[in-house]
């Protein structure tokens, strides 16, 4: 008893578990992400749910998107990678599962997952970045996922650290996931082997490649486990960038716990060390604070999964409160009316 | 009940000045006075604030003081941890006040209590998802959700001044370098303007006239007088500021989310001048912008006061819960230690409903939470059972 349902929508995979109100995960199910129709998307996620649903009696689903999911935890409002603008996912979804659906951020789910289960379970304030393609973000405060008032907060990956750095495909320019993601170990990656550098096209055979385009961000994780200098220099610097940008965070939040996980995280030590020491080295006022504990995520690529799933079972602070203060949020812009600001984004 | 009504004090305790005020519950203030900052030695400065409260007791009943410093103040809002402009390091302020004045203490970080103001009686009112900025010398922060003050895990969240914002940047007194401080406060509008007055560059003409001819003279109302005046140089120096003001709240606004910035601190006295920018800036750089509901941005109402008068009704909150558990209990000095523990209302009720949350998922009680929080709450509600 007590199950609930599980989904992590990627941009190019749909992940779907059954999990128990202890964390784990029971049966699985999978489907390709049909990235660039809604409905065929939503399908898809109704899809694997019906196929759990079909064998387990679930008592409600959790959809962990990557994008800005509105405060009713029902609506994605915008997402980077999939085609959702003011998409009413979660009821559509539940119109055809027939149980509760809630719809959250990708790496609130995630967050929430490693804070719940993961490595943040004895904890009551946490962040947890996920570092993948971009970075993803997640706060709990209080033992509480911050959403803001619109349910678009904990954008970390979003924070301004350069000023008029590499474009951002939000939009702005700067920001720390241009420097501190997947994408961004990538592309430094190869345009040291474009220069020509000796070290780089050392990192390219260590890799077992000739062209820089082939380059992966596990490729250069490989090359870095195996002692490549170039690929340990990058994920040096990608850790610099991220612990400065965690000091940053914590002036704001005062955690007790930062985790780091998503898809880059699996270099461990390689990242985590020179992230710690950018930390300690750009904490505000750091020698009359406490400082926060720092760790690798536990929960792996479940963490989305777990997460949602156990964010299905919970109200909405949202929910709870009265309507009309969400309903005299300001100046809300009208996404769906601009097409013109849709054709801007670069994706 | 007459408790509510009880009037409470407020104190300010900036660098130079301290400010006090004698404050009622609909934050109105009653009574005034103001004494220079003995800098060298905490002593002094606690003696300093137990001679105001004296001189203000003596004509009004107070229930309760509250203390606002800028520096670092503890999670259990007792001790000052470290004080950037005060000889304040670990200094268990609340305890050695209560010794010599025998009234309930709250010390508060000056910006939350800047903050506190605005949400109960100010231009954040109503606002569920408030973010306070507070431009003064430095920049201080305060984040209210649902009217429950953020403070993080050791005290001192909502520093929003030390975000880095310029990698390299201006150096900062925290130890870094580029902090949003030294770009958006009135020491970063001052020392613009001196440099600018400095560099002999005509521009710079009505700036050196206001200040004698002397750059060094320079200060921030005077640049904010002169573009009010219409002077193109002191505006431009203004909107510098406000762009960066902007550029950082739309920082924060990807972290927070918030309904409504507050801006408060003397910068904000400029006024459009400085947000109308800091409101542009904020929309040019905003993650997702265009596709995603917008913060308001808006000035702060209250003014210098508003420290001492969230202050004043933060210590207004401590002494009436306090009461109210007296009341209830019975063994009150030993519960009376544990309440001390140092937490509002609000905050206690939070940590409560996170408690109660989070019991559904692990059974045991949550290992966080101070032993003698949640038993308080439970004695409170117990009305008066010994046992707990």
């Amino acid at each position: 008893m007590g199950l609930t349902i599980g989904i992590d929508v990627g941009g190019t995979k749909i992940a779907a578990g059954v999990v128990g109100t202890d964390g784990t995960i029971g049966a699985r199910a999978h489907r390709d992400t049909p990235a660039n129709s809604v409905d065929e998307t939503a399908r898809a996620i109704c899809d694997a749910a019906a196929e759990l649903i079909a064998d387990h009696d679930v008592e409600a689903v959790g959809i962990g998107a990557a994008g800005f999911v509105s405060s009713d935890r029902s609506t994605v409002l915008f997402a980077p990678n999939l085609a959702w603008r003011d998409e009413p996912l979660g009821r559509r979804v539940a119109d055809v599962l027939q149980v509760p659906v809630v719809v959250e951020n990708d790496a609130n789910a995630a967050a929430w997952g490693e804070f719940a289960f993961g490595a943040a379970k004895d904890v009551e304030h946490m962040i947890c970045v996920t570092v993948g393609t971009g970075i993803g973000g997640g706060v709990v405060i209080d033992g509480e996922l911050l959403r803001g008032a619109h349910g678009v907060a904990a954008e970390l990956g979003h924070m301004r650290v350069v000023p008029g750095g590499h474009r951002c495909g939000c939009g702005a320019r700067g920001c720390l996931e241009q420097y501190a993601s997947g994408r961004a170990l990538v592309r430094e990656g190869r345009a040291q082997a474009e220069s020509g550098s000796l070290a780089a096209a050392q990192m390219l055979s260590v890799c077992g490649i000739t062209d820089p385009a082939e380059l992966t961000g596990p490729m250069i994780t490989m090359a870095a486990a195996a002692g490549d200098p170039c690929a340990v220099e990058l994920l040096d610097d990608l850790g610099r960038w991220l612990g400065e940008g965690l000091a940053s965070f914590a002036t704001l939040f005062d955690p007790s716990t930062i985790v780091i996980g998503g898809g880059v995280s699996a270099a461990k030590e390689l990242l985590l060390n020179s992230a710690k020491v950018a930390f300690e080295k750009n904490l505000p006022a750091r020698a009359n604070r406490p400082h926060p504990t720092f760790g690798l995520a536990e929960l792996g690529n479940d963490a989305g999964i777990i997460g949602a799933a156990d964010l299905a079972r919970r109200p909405a602070p949202a929910q709870e409160k009265a309507a009309p203060q969400a309903a005299q949020a300001p100046e809300v812009t009208a996404p769906s009316d601009a097409p013109g600001a849709a054709a801007e984004q670069p994706q | 009940m007459a408790l509510t009504q009880a009037l409470t004090i407020g104190i300010d305790i900036g660098g130079t000045k301290v400010a006090a005020g004698v404050v009622d519950p609909e934050g109105n203030i009653l009574d005034r006075l103001r004494r220079d900052t003995p800098t060298k030695d905490p002593r002094e400065t606690e003696d300093a604030i137990a001679d105001i409260v004296r001189d203000l007791e003596s004509r009004h009943d107070v229930i309760a003081v509250g203390i606002g410093a800028a520096g670092f103040v503890d999670g259990t809002r007792s001790s000052v941890l470290f004080a950037p402009h005060l000889a304040w390091r670990h200094e268990p302020l609340r305890d050695a006040v209560e010794r010599r004045l025998g009234l309930p203490v709250v010390v508060e970080n000056d910006a939350n209590a800047a903050a506190w103001s605005e949400w109960r009686f100010g231009g954040g009112q109503g606002e569920s998802h408030l973010v306070c900025v507070t431009l003064g010398t430095g920049i201080g922060g305060a984040i209210l959700n649902d009217g429950a003050l953020q403070r993080g895990k050791f005290g001192i969240a909502g520093e929003f001044g030390h975000m880095q914002v310029v990698p390299g940047g201006h150096r900062c007194e925290c130890g870094n370098r580029g902090c949003w401080e030294q770009y958006a406060s009135g020491n970063a509008l001052t020392r613009e303007a001196r440099e600018l007055a400095l560099s002999g560059s005509p521009v710079a003409h009505n700036l050196l006239r206001a200040a004698a001819g002397d750059p060094r003279k320079i200060n921030g109302p005077m640049v904010t007088e002169l573009a009010k005046d219409g002077d193109p140089v002191a505006v431009e120096l203004l909107e510098d500021v406000g762009r960066w003001l902007g550029i950082g709240l739309a920082n924060l606004a990807a972290a927070l989310d918030p309904g409504t910035f507050v801006i408060g601190g003397g910068v904000s006295d400029a006024g459009e001048l400085l947000l109308a920018p800091a409101r542009e800036a904020f929309k040019r750089t905003l993650t997702g912008r265009g596709f995603r509901p917008e913060a308001r941005i808006v000035r702060a109402v209250l003014g210098p006061e508003a420290g001492m008068v969230g202050a004043a009704d933060l210590a207004r909150e401590e002494a009436t819960w306090l009461r109210r558990v007296r009341v209830k209990t019975t063994a009150v000095t030993a519960k009376t230690a544990a309440a001390r523990g140092g937490r509002s209302t609000r905050l206690d009720r939070a940590a409560r409903k996170s408690a109660s949350r989070r019991t559904g998922m692990r059974a045991a009680v949550d290992p966080e939470l101070q032993p003698g929080q949640l038993q308080l709450n439970k004695t409170a509600e117990l009305q008066g059972d010994p046992e707990a």
